[in-house]
Formats: C-alpha cells, sequence, structure tokens
C-alpha cells in the first residue's frame, strides 16, 4: 500500500510489535480502550520516525532504539524519599500504582481502574502520524494516576509523582486536571535502574486562574530509553511554569506540547540538560498561542560532555487571531567537549500580525575572558570552568525563588557533577 | 533628505498594476516538442552543438531524476507540476548563437531596451560618461532605468532558452577574464567545464538541480584567473517570454587564486495566468585568497492579486569556499515569484574562509516565499554571517529557513545569524525555521530572530511629521532592510529600494 509497509522491521519495531502481542490480555481496558490500543500499535507497524520526518530530524528513533528490553516481572524497585520535603508521595513502580492517599481539596485515582472501566478512553489520543511516544504510551499503557484537584484549592505541599523501575518496560499516564483558581507544586520524577525502556505522558488541564509550578526530574541510568511527553492546555489567566531537568538516560525524547487557550495565560518553560557520555537527550517543544493576549517565555540550559549528543527543538505556533502574543524563546549551550554535538531548530510560526515574538540560539565553549577573570585570581583552571558552568545553570534554577525547591534541585546539579564533573 | 522622498515618490507613482514588466513581445520561436524524454535532451544537446560527453552526462542526469520524487518539505503549497506539459526549449528563431549584435533580432533587442537593459556597448559607454547617479538620486525615473544605464557592466542576455548576447567580451577577454553563454564555454573550454561543472551542486544533489543538470539551456560562465580582479561588474539577465516554457538555465563562476569578481543577476517574465517553472542552477568556486560576490534582485512576474500565475523559482545556488582564505557573499532581494524555494549556499571548505548571505524577502499578495542559506562549515576558523529580513504582506507566506553546521574538524567555526520578520497585515504568515548543527567545542554560534509588526508608535512618530501612511510604512521598511541594502552595488540597491516600495504597495489597512 505504501512504501513503509515494505520496510524491514528493525529488530526494536518488531519487538514492540511482537510484545503488544504477548501483552494484549494482560493490557487493562475493553472495547473503546481497546481500539486506540490498536490504532497506536498500527502507527508502530508502519515504523518508527527516521530523520525524515521533520519533528524527529535530529532523533532518527528507528536507528536509535537498537533494541527493546523485555517486560520483567521479577524487577524489584523501590519507591524513594520524595525530591522537596513534606511532598505528598505518589509512587508507580514498575509500571503499577499503589494505593492512593487522602488529600483535602484533590481526588486521585489509580489510573489501571480507569482504564479498566473505560473511562479514560476519550483522552488517550495521539496528536499525529509522528506521535511515536504517544503511539507507544497508547499500546502498553497499564497505569498510572488520575490526579483531579478542585477548585479553588490552594495545596501547600508539593504532589510527587514518581515513576520508578528496575528495568524491562513501563508505560504510565499521568493527567492532572487543576481546577479554576487553584494553586500547586507537582514534581514528576523519572528514576530507576537497569536496562529499561519507559514510555510516560503526563497531560496537564489547568483551569482558569489556576497556577502551577511542575517539575520534571529525570534522572534515569545510562543505559535506559526514556520517552516522555508533557502535554498541556491553560485556561484564561492560567500559569504555568515547567521546570525540566533531564540528568541521566541513555536515549532521551522529552516532549512539551503546551497550548494557551485562555486569554492572558502565561507559560513559562526552563530547563536544564545534562549531558554526558553517549546519551542522546532530545527536547522537543511545540507551544501553540491559540487566543490574544498571551505570553510564554522558553530558556533552556544545556552542558555536553562527554560523546553525548543534544537537541533541542522549539515550535512557537502564533494563531491568526493570538493578536498582542509576546512569546520569547532562548536556547544556550556550552559544549564542552570535541565528541560531543550539539543541534537545535528554534522555529517560529506566525499568522498574526500585532505581536512580539523572538529566539535567540547560542551553541559556545567557556568565554575564556570569564575563565582568565578568574584564573587571574588564583582559581585553578578545573574549579574556574567548573564555576562557570555551575553559574550558567544555576541562572535557570534560582529563577525558580522559592527556596524550597531550588535548594534540592541545586543539590541534584551538585551531585550530577560530583559523577560527571 | 533624499533617500525618504525617493521612496515616497516611487511608493505615489505606482498604479494598481504594480508589475511592470509583465509585457509579452511576439518574437518568433523555434521550440522543442513539449515534453521531457531522452530524445528532448538529444535535441537541446544537439542544437548548442554539445560534445558527447555532455549529452551523456545530461542522460545520467535526467535517468537520475527519473528515481526522485519531489520534495515536500518546504512550507510552500501549489499544485503538482506536469513536467509533460512544459516546453524545454525554446529559442527566437535564427539564433543559433549570434556572432555580433547585427545579428540579434530587433524585436528582442527592443525587449531589452524596455526592460532597460543596454545591450549596446556604445550606449553602455556613453552611460560611463554620463556622471554616475548618487544612490537616492533619481530625478529620471523612467520605468527600466537602473543599474545598467548608469555604469558600465558587462551583461549575457538570455532570453527564455538561449544566451542571446554577451557584451564587453573582447575588454574583459584583455584582462583575460571569460565571460560568454555556458553553451559557448562547454564548446571552447571542455576542460574548465569537465572540472568544474557539477563539483559543487552534483547531479544527483536535489530534484530541481537535478532535472536542470539534464536539460539546461543556456546561463553564463565566468572564469577569473589567477590574480585578477575583474575590470567591471558582470551581468546577466534572465527574461522568460515564451508560455508554458521552462527557464533551466546553468551558472558557472570560477575565482583562481587571488581573484575577485562582483556579479549580478536579475530577471523578469511578462504576466501570464498560468505558472511557470524556472529551475536554475548556480555554482561559485573560490579559490585560495579569491572573492566572489554575487548579488540577485529577482523579479519574476509574482502573479496577479488573486494568486493566479506567477513563476515557480526553484532554484539551486551554491558556492565553494575551495581554497584557504576565500571569500563568498551572497546578497539577495526577493520580490517576485508566486514562490520561491532558494537556499544561496557556502560551503566553507578552506581555512580561514569566509560565507555571508544577506537577504531581503518581500511577500504580498499570494506569493510564497521559502528561502534562506546553509552554512556548513569544514574547514579551520571559518566564519559566517547570515542576516536575513522578510516582510509579509497580502495573503503571502514568507518562510526563513537556514542551516548553520560545524564539522568536527571546524575548530574556531563561527557564525552569526540575524533572521528578522516584519508583518503587515493579518492575512499574512511569517515563519522562521533555523536549523543549528555543533559538533565542534570551539565553534561559536549565535542566532537570532525576531518577529514583529511596524510598531504604532514608530508610525505615530513618522505620521505625526506629515507623512501619510503609506509613505511611513515604506520609509519604516527601508530602515528596517538597510543592513541588507548597504551590501549590494550602489546602483543595485536604488533599484532595490524601489522594488520593496512597489511590493509593499497596496498593503496598508
Amino acid at each position: 500500500m505504501n512504501m513503509r509497509a515494505e520496510i524491514q522491521r528493525t529488530p526494536a519495531e518488531a519487538a514492540i510489535v511482537d510484545a503488544f502481542g504477548e501483552r494484549l490480555s494482560l493490557l487493562p481496558g475493553d472495547g473503546a480502550i481497546m481500539v486506540k490500543r490498536d490504532d497506536a500499535i498500527e502507527q508502530i507497524k508502519a515504523g518508527l520516525p527516521t530523520r525524515r520526518v521533520e519533528s524527529w530530524h535530529y532523533t532518527d528513533l528507528r536507528r536509535l532504539l537498537a533494541s527493546v528490553p523485555a517486560f520483567d516481572a521479577s524487577a524489584e524497585a523501590k519507591a524513594i524519599a520524595p525530591l522537596l520535603e513534606g511532598s505528598t508521595l505518589l509512587s508507580i513502580v514498575n509500571g503499577v500504582s499503589s494505593a492512593t492517599p487522602d488529600l483535602e481539596g484533590v481526588s486521585f485515582q489509580r489510573l489501571g481502574d480507569k482504564l479498566v472501566d473505560g473511562s479514560y478512553a476519550p483522552a488517550l489520543v495521539t496528536y499525529g502520524s509522528d506521535d511515536a511516544v504517544g503511539a507507544l504510551n497508547t499500546a502498553f499503557v497499564a497505569d498510572g494516576y488520575f490526579v483531579d484537584i478542585e477548585a479553588g484549592t490552594q495545596l501547600e505541599k508539593p504532589i510527587e509523582l514518581q515513576n520508578i523501575q528496575a528495568g524491562g518496560q513501563s508505560h504510565v499516564r499521568l493527567p492532572v486536571r487543576v481546577g479554576a483558581g487553584s494553586k500547586a507544586i507537582i514534581v514528576e520524577r523519572q528514576t530507576g535502574e537497569g536496562v529499561g525502556l519507559v514510555s510516560s505522558v503526563s497531560q496537564l488541564l489547568l483551569g482558569d486562574d489556576a497556577e502551577v509550578l511542575w517539575l520534571i526530574v529525570q534522572d534515569q541510568p545510562e543505559t535506559a530509553t526514556h520517552l516522555a511527553q508533557f502535554k498541556a492546555e491553560l485556561g484564561k489567566n492560567a500559569r504555568l511554569t515547567l521546570f525540566v531537568m533531564n540528568a541521566g538516560g541513555k536515549l532521551v525524547r522529552q516532549e512539551v506540547i503546551v497550548k494557551a487557550n485562555g486569554e492572558g495565560a502565561d507559560f513559562k518553560l526552563r530547563g536544564v540538560n545534562l549531558l554526558a557520555g553517549d546519551s542522546h537527550v532530545d527536547v522537543t517543544m511545540v507551544l501553540d498561542h491559540a487566543v490574544p493576549h498571551t505570553t510564554s517565555t522558553e530558556v533552556v540550559r544545556n552542558v555536553v560532555t562527554g560523546r553525548a549528543k543534544g537537541v533541542f527543538q522549539g515550535r512557537i505556533n502564533v494563531h491568526q487571531i493570538a493578536q498582542k502574543t509576546d512569546a520569547r524563546m532562548a536556547c544556550n549551550t556550552l559544549l564542552l567537549s570535541d565528541d560531543g554535538e550539539f543541534s537545535t531548530k528554534p522555529e517560529l510560526e506566525i499568522f498574526a500580525d500585532d505581536v512580539a515574538c523572538g529566539h535567540g540560539a547560542t551553541v559556545t565553549e567557556i568565554d575564556r575572558n570569564h575563565l582568565f577573570y578568574l584564573m587571574a585570581r588564583g582559581v585553578d583552571e578545573k574549579t574556574a570552568r567548573g564555576l562557570l558552568v555551575r553559574a550558567f545553570l544555576a541562572e535557570v534554577i534560582e529563577e525558580l525563588e522559592d527556596e524550597t525547591v531550588v535548594d534540592p534541585l541545586e543539590e541534584l546539579l551538585g551531585n550530577w557533577f560530583a559523577t560527571h564533573g | 533628505m533624499p533617500a525618504v522622498q525617493e521612496t515616497i515618490e516611487q511608493v505615489r507613482k505606482i498604479d494598481v498594476d504594480q508589475y511592470k514588466y509583465g509585457f509579452e513581445t511576439e518574437i518568433e520561436t523555434e521550440k522543442a516538442p513539449k515534453g521531457l524524454n531522452e530524445d528532448i535532451i538529444r535535441f537541446i544537446s544537439n542544437k548548442k552543438n554539445e560534445p558527447e560527453w555532455m549529452l551523456e552526462w545530461r542522460l545520467e542526469a535526467f535517468r537520475r531524476w527519473l528515481t526522485l520524487e519531489e520534495p515536500t518539505w518546504a512550507r510552500v503549497d501549489y499544485p503538482k507540476i506536469d513536467f509533460q506539459d512544459i516546453y524545454y526549449y525554446a529559442a527566437p528563431k535564427n539564433q543559433s548563437g549570434p556572432k555580433s549584435l547585427d545579428e540579434v533580432d530587433p524585436e528582442i533587442l527592443k525587449v531589452y531596451e524596455k526592460l532597460g537593459i543596454p545591450l549596446r556597448e556604445q550606449e553602455i559607454l556613453a552611460g560611463v560618461q554620463k556622471e554616475a547617479a548618487p544612490v537616492g538620486d533619481l530625478s529620471e525615473d523612467e520605468p527600466g532605468d537602473n543599474v545598467y544605464k548608469s555604469g558600465r557592466v558587462a551583461v549575457d542576455a538570455v532570453f527564455d532558452s538561449i544566451s542571446v548576447v554577451t557584451t564587453f567580451k573582447e575588454e574583459l577577454a584583455k584582462a583575460g577574464v571569460m565571460f560568454c553563454s555556458i553553451s559557448e564555454a562547454i564548446r571552447e573550454h571542455p576542460e574548465l567545464i569537465k572540472k568544474y561543472l557539477g563539483s559543487v551542486v552534483p547531479t544527483s544533489d536535489n530534484y530541481y538541480a537535478t532535472l536542470n543538470s539534464a536539460v539546461f539551456t543556456d546561463g553564463s560562465f565566468v572564469f577569473v584567473p589567477k590574480g585578477v580582479r575583474c575590470p567591471m561588474e558582470l551581468s546577466t539577465y534572465f527574461r522568460i517570454n515564451e508560455k508554458n516554457t521552462g527557464q533551466f538555465e546553468r551558472t558557472l563562476i570560477i575565482a583562481e587564486e587571488g581573484a575577485y569578481v562582483s556579479y549580478l543577476e536579475g530577471c523578469t517574465a511578462p504576466q501570464r495566468d498560468e505558472n511557470q517553472l524556472h529551475a536554475a542552477v548556480v555554482e561559485l568556486v573560490a579559490l585560495d585568497d579569491a572573492e566572489i560576490k554575487y548579488s540577485t534582485v529577482q523579479n519574476w512576474y509574482p502573479g496577479d492579486a488573486q494568486g493566479k500565475g506567477g513563476i515557480y523559482n526553484f532554484v539551486t545556488k551554491r558556492g565553494d569556499c575551495r581554497g584557504d582564505r576565500s571569500k563568498i557573499s551572497w546578497t539577495q532581494v526577493e520580490t517576485g515569484s508566486a514562490i520561491t524555494w532558494k537556499y544561496p549556499s557556502c560551503i566553507l571548505r578552506g581555512d580561514d574562509s569566509r560565507g555571508e548571505f544577506y537577504s531581503i524577502a518581500v511577500s504580498n499578495g499570494y506569493q510564497q516565499i521559502d528561502s534562506g542559506t546553509k552554512m556548513i562549515h569544514l574547514g579551520k576558523n571559518t566564519s559566517s554571517r547570515i542576516i536575513s529580513k522578510g516582510i509579509a504582506a497580502g495573503n503571502s507566506q514568507n518562510t526563513y529557513r537556514g542551516q548553520v553546521s560545524a564539522h568536527r574538524k571546524a575548530t574556531n567555526a563561527r557564525n552569526f545569524t540575524q533572521c528578522d520578520s516584519l508583518l503587515i497585515g493579518n492575512q499574512c504568515g511569517a515563519h522562521t525555521v533555523p536549523y543549528i548543527e555543533a559538533k565542534n567545542a570551539t565553534a561559536q554560534f549565535e542566532h537570532e530572530a525576531t518577529t514583529s509588526k511596524i510598531s504604532d508608535d514608530q508610525k505615530f512618530y513618522v505620521m505625526q511629521r506629515g507623512i501619510p501612511e503609506e509613505e511611513a510604512i515604506a520609509l519604516i521598511v527601508n530602515g528596517f532592510v538597510k543592513e541588507v541594502i548597504q551590501e549590494l552595488p550602489m546602483e543595485f540597491a536604488v533599484e532595490a529600494q524601489k522594488l520593496i516600495g512597489i511590493s509593499l504597495e497596496g498593503s496598508v489597512g
């Protein structure tokens, strides 16, 4: 029928398709859910995206995903302490959620239950033929948490959604609904050990005037493949700050898909990507300004060492009616090794005339003048470099202001430098 | 402020029908049968008296083309082109390579006269004695009064499929510069053609470049030998006249060690309801210490106000900084064509070589532009600079697509990119798609892009001083593109400024 159908499946593609056949009877949900799963696996059967697919230009998934580990029922992992003190912890261990806690103004549900009763079917969507992460997740998703924060709830303590595994495969979804006028801090923790394949899809619906700080902290082992998607829709005057830290993984794709659907909505993306060894880390953002008077700023900072390859793609779409949009995007990279690579594609797609949009991208090594300044004051080169790199990243973290958030993140940063610096 | 006054005058003068080169001339032509197959290629090759190896080269390209698929990644939208519905060769009759101007059909000479391109050397010489008009002083603002009248420029005039005449050949030859049509070069200088043709844009490069390699009909050839600074500006003027013909020109410019050449390209076509295809290939080669400056004012027919007709401009332009310390600079002003698909690029192969790209792309009506550049850093200490200004008005779509890459061995590669877009009206779109790829830690890349509309404050400031809205916009736009205009040869700068005024006419409100 088409060319792609005739293409020989790669071992990874074959493994995924075979695994689907084997797991079918174990996957929760039937009827509508099953239809969605079937559609999704058909999409995978047509082939994983290659660099010829524009949104995967720098991450040839078909080539990079060399093998896929089998599902491992015997893998043992344990939930770890939450990142932020006093958090309400909801952990998913090896792809399985646990009993839900009680919290005033918030209702938690295990996603597995919502798959079994079919009530989650309408939300199980992929957004296009190039949505390989969504398709893989839709086909295999078995659990996760559904979090519903009532309107007008001001959460004092953060909620941590922890996804931890020890090898094998794990496919989870984390839908979160935040009611009008509510305020919350949510931590999405992605970690584990062993050779794993993880797919995770977060869906955030932000009501009018709601305010959320969402932290994604990914420090998978150097052997793991982590394919993640964060989708959010913002209501009127809603404010979302998304902070993404990638500090691990072998093959990582973090997609961020945000729609500013209500006037006055504001979106901030702050990213810190720490790349070492042979890792390939891709952060891809698609941001839609769909209505007038919305604002966004994105600042992504990357440090590349070893033979790592980093990618940042950011696309800002300004719809025709979205007048008075103010969007700024910056991607700065320190390329610290000769074998490292960084590619970036910051796109603007603008259909409204009364807007102010801009993007900037830089790729450099450490400024020699800065280095000289420190070394002239008796700081040795290694320390001076370390200081400058830390300062380069700290700028993004410190912007979060809240000490209870900033301190643990800086500690993570310190840990990374202790092992990779 | 003469420049301001000039813009205002220009904008005022233009009537509803803005394209002034849209006339059509009845000239008896000889055409190859419609369609494309190996026989047509043999026909073209035969018409050009080409040697056997050239025909083989073409046929190989054609066979390869048959296996390729039309690219769809560009942000342009058009009905599928029927490649069998095009004439691939159209030449004025009795025009098998004229020896002198007297042999050229007087009708053709009239066309160029109308366009303001003088083909008689004495005329041009007369122009030299006339004081060169300073920028902005355009008292004799007759249609077609442009660069070619005010200075001494050698012109290669290409009419549909063939080069009708090349001026100043003898004087250039004295300096050692070869300037002739590519067909002539294939016959007269096969060793140079064999060495350089297809060495920058291989026949397998892309769909349209491969098609061009198979069916190219004419274009210019420039060879500037070692140490020679070309004594005058060289220029090619392309004119599509015939209906349903495609123009496939091929230009090859070689600057040997230490040579310098500045080259201008201009183009127009009649106003027609159907679309016409123009798929050119331009190859530049700069050896050690050489410099090539290539300027284009692209003014193909853009189609009417409803988006009917116009030229499809699918062009592959690439410069190879093959030698150390060589430099290639592209400057382009894009105002015409229904669809533009064009990425003049620099391969910075030599150490310390430099590439530059300055572009103004103005789109109005239903025009679609997907244009930009590629700077491929391969050598050490290479640097590049990209300044791109896109202006979208009406219902047009204007995309900047550019790639900057540093390879592993390109230590100390530097790039600065700035691409700004200006939107006039709310039915148009401006897009920026840069690809930045660093594989070397010592590379230093900076990229900046902005999109905005003309701010009400700016407009108010100008209008408050008694300048009507449309003129105020023209003034601000000219300020916006100034950085690029400055890079153009002086006379061209004036023409470019005028063109921008013309293209934006009627876009206010």
